[in-house]
């Protein structure tokens, strides 16, 4: 019973380990291409979440059926599955941060639409 | 094919797309037209290395690693409050 559970979770989590692969090369094809630091956030989340949290997911759900590894397994998956919380709570909150203060700096909003904060801003909202 | 083999070799495979991330992430902290683009790479790129640490961590069977990358993504978000807080005050702080 408990092969079989090791097997089923060494595919989720190989499945997860290359969805994080791809998602990585997208964030990182899109923080090179797209146009303005606003719009480049989208592609850093990308980047971040889908290609640092979700195979650290995914590398804990794996190194579990890794017998290879020993006792040391429990500590690889472990630490894994840390290191994914402690991205999914730090990065948004390190983005945000990041893009209040490049507003507040005055970094061009270059293709813009609308700008709804800087408009308040005028008022002396 | 055993489970080392399989695990192995998956890595394997997946080094190449994290090699061209990472040189198209270096790319952006080259070319960043401003501080904050560059600051939103390194921490793309911090990441990014937080988890290819931890495949390596698997790959070399050298468990110690994983407490490198809990480290490294800590100072990560360290790193862009520092950015975030010159860039809104344009003072380093105490």
């Amino acid at each position: 019973m408990w092969e079989i559970i090791q097997q089923i979770l060494l595919y989720i989590g190989i499945i997860l380990v290359v969805i994080g692969a791809l998602c990585d090369l997208i964030g990182a094809l899109g923080l090179l291409r797209f146009p303005n630091f606003f719009v480049r956030l989208h592609a850093a989340t990308v980047g971040t979440i889908g290609g640092a949290v979700y195979p650290l997911f995914g590398l804990t759900l794996m190194t579990v059926a890794c017998d290879f590894l020993g006792y040391w397994k429990w500590l690889l998956a472990s630490g894994s599955f840390i290191t994914a919380l402690i991205i999914m709570i730090t990065a948004p909150a390190g983005s945000h941060a990041l893009a209040r203060g490049a507003h507040r700096r005055g970094v061009p909003v270059e293709p813009k639409v609308c700008d709804f904060l800087e408009e308040d801003k005028g008022r002396g909202g | 094919m055993s489970v080392e083999e399989l695990v192995k070799t998956v890595i394997m495979a997946l080094m190449p797309i994290f090699g061209i991330a990472i040189a198209l992430y270096t790319v952006r902290i080259i070319k960043g037209p401003n501080v904050s683009d560059m600051t939103l790479a390194v921490d793309c790129l911090s990441y990014d290395v937080c988890f290819f640490m931890a495949l390596l961590a698997v790959y070399f069977e050298a468990p110690f690693l994983i407490v490198c990358a809990i480290c490294l993504a800590l100072w990560t978000y360290i790193f862009d409050l520092y950015i975030a807080k010159y860039l809104e005050r344009k003072e380093l702080g105490e």
